[in-house]
């Protein structure tokens, strides 16, 4: 039995430990992907869990742009914006981060994106 | 000397366990990226999409008929020189990809290279050598382990193939993907552990040369339906890995979603693949594998016959996710089993010929019925047909030593 116990244990933590180096090579890729204040074009953008729609929509609008499809999760959107200096204006009206399309599922892409939001957000922050 | 030898640190099973199951994640892992280079290099060089796919059709069949001489390679010279060697020949194949700029060429590197890079360092050898390693009673979990491991490369590697095509380019990222391969170099090392129950299993063992194994294996009626049985797991595996994604764009599920349909069937797959092998240890194999054709081709009726919609999608995929490998560590348990652990990689591969002999059919077949139907539903169907033949052939297989291999 105890033998058994080990043997998932291992298992375990072999899964564990591939997670964890593949979150690490996540976060590199989902970094690169963040956008600059003047980006403009299609982008992810990322709001906090639990803000409304309404308020997602009226963010994207005093932005300047528009939405283009949602994803499972409802604080993450694709959405587009032609003026220069979008993903600025995205985050200046309450969005946590504006991605470059990311190459995987919106929904996966905007977990990451939003924990890569939350780590920059850390790093920014002034006395 | 061989004290001294089993107590260095990377012989440890702990290691030697982790080591082959890294091997499975790189092996499994780049080769189910490779599906994402399509369309960059078929735009690229101005191919159509038939170039990309026969190199990819043509590295399914030289894996399947690699699979068995490599197995042959590594019970003769043991699976961490087959698994170094199948390394540095998968990092080549990997490499040319991206100067392959003739069809000629993409045909031998991404299908001849590639392939019989997979076969030499595939988990299929890895799982031959745990065999040999880790006592009776544990190798069904073992095996479990390795196909998991193997299906949670596929998993991982999907976005991380992507991100490296979206960040460095689709040439660098098959120079990265060549350069992670050469990684099971070093893993093998630990594979090299001298068979510390190496009394113990030449006890189990039958003394009899590899050509009158084959031979005796070949003539085995049980070996025979267990091979006839693992035709019908490539066969159904490999259509719904080609086929299912254009099947649900064409029902109205969204593209995402259908794409996402794989990745969500690998999710599962590590956890179906896990289960069967703790299952495998417990109850009859082929009971169990009777059991899993059963339920495939069930999951599949009740997919045709109820609407498809995203929810539909997500339970069938999870459902086909669980069952997806979890024939592999059953069927590597039986063959051992009928046959010892001395010939098991040789042996193995013949069933694995028929697996991806399967495949080639299930692919093949599938566009072709579309073509002629415009849609896919013959191949659905005739997939149950064959899970309900393969769960009937199972049902007779004598789960004990084949006469010619009694100790």
């Amino acid at each position: 039995m105890a033998g058994r116990t080990a043997d998932h244990r291992l298992a375990l933590k072999l899964a564990l430990s591939v997670l964890v180096v593949w979150l690490i090579g996540m976060a590199i890729l989902v970094r690169s992907a963040a956008l600059g204040p003047d980006a403009s074009g299609k982008m992810l953008a990322v709001f906090e869990p639990g803000t409304s729609q309404d308020a997602i929509f009226s963010t994207l609008v005093a932005a300047g742009g528009k939405p283009i499809r949602n994803t499972w999760l409802p604080f993450v959107w694709v959405v587009a914006g032609d003026g220069a200096g979008f993903a600025g204006r995205l985050k200046e009206h309450g969005a946590v981060g504006a991605y470059g399309e990311l190459p995987f599922a919106p929904s996966v892409a905007g977990c990451l994106a939003y924990a890569d939001a939350k780590v920059a957000e850390l790093f920014t922050l002034r006395p | 000397m061989a004290a001294a030898l089993q107590r260095r640190w990377f012989f440890a099973p702990g290691i030697i366990i982790t080591a082959g199951c890294i091997i499975s994640i790189i092996s499994f892992g780049v080769r189910s990226s490779m599906g994402l280079f399509t369309h960059p290099i078929s735009e690229a060089y101005q191919w159509n999409r038939e170039v990309y796919g026969l190199a990819m059709a043509i590295q399914n069949l030289v894996w399947g008929i690699m699979q068995p001489i490599a197995g042959a390679m590594a019970d003769r010279f043991g699976p961490a020189k087959v698994v170094a060697t199948g390394a540095v020949i998968y990092a080549l194949g990997t490499a040319l990809m991206s100067f392959a700029d003739t069809p000629a060429l993409m045909y031998l590197a991404g299908g001849v290279l590639v392939g019989a890079g997979i076969a030499t360092a595939s988990f299929s050898i890895v799982m031959a050598a745990f065999g040999r390693l880790v006592p009776p009673e544990k190798r069904s979990w073992v095996f479990g382990l390795a196909t998991s491991a193997g299906s949670l490369g596929q998993f991982i590697f999907a976005p991380l193939g992507q991100g490296f095509i979206a960040a460095f380019g689709w040439q660098n990222a098959l120079f990265l993907m060549a350069a992670i391969t050469l990684l099971m170099i070093p893993l093998a090392l630990p594979l090299t552990a001298p068979v510390a129950r190496e009394q113990a299993t030449a006890k189990e063992n039958a003394q009899i040369g590899m050509r009158e194994a084959v031979r005796s294996a070949l003539g085995h009626p049980s070996f025979v339906l267990l091979v006839l049985g693992f035709f019908v797991c490539g066969f159904q595996l490999a259509f719904v890995t080609i086929h299912l994604p254009a099947y649900l764009v064409e029902h109205g599920i969204s593209e995402w979603l259908a794409a996402s349909a794989i990745a969500i069937v690998g999710i599962f797959n590590v956890i179906g693949s896990y289960c069967a092998g703790i299952i495998g240890g417990k109850y009859r194999k082929r009971i169990s594998l009777a059991m899993i054709y059963l339920l495939r081709s069930l999951f599949v009726i009740l997919f045709l016959m109820t609407p498809v919609t995203p929810l539909s999608t997500v339970v069938f995929t999870a459902s086909m996710g669980l069952l997806w490998l979890s024939t592999v560590p059953l069927t590597m348990g039986l063959v051992m089993v009928m046959f010892g652990t001395r010939y098991i990689a040789t042996l193995y591969g013949f069933v694995f010929l028929s697996h991806q002999v399967g495949s080639f059919f299930g692919v093949w077949l599938g566009g072709k019925f579309h073509d002629l139907y415009g849609s896919y539903d013959p191949v659905w169907w005739m997939g149950v047909a064959l899970g309900l033949f393969a769960a009937l052939v199972h049902w007779p297989i004598r789960e004990e030593r084949a006469p010619a291999f009694a100790v």
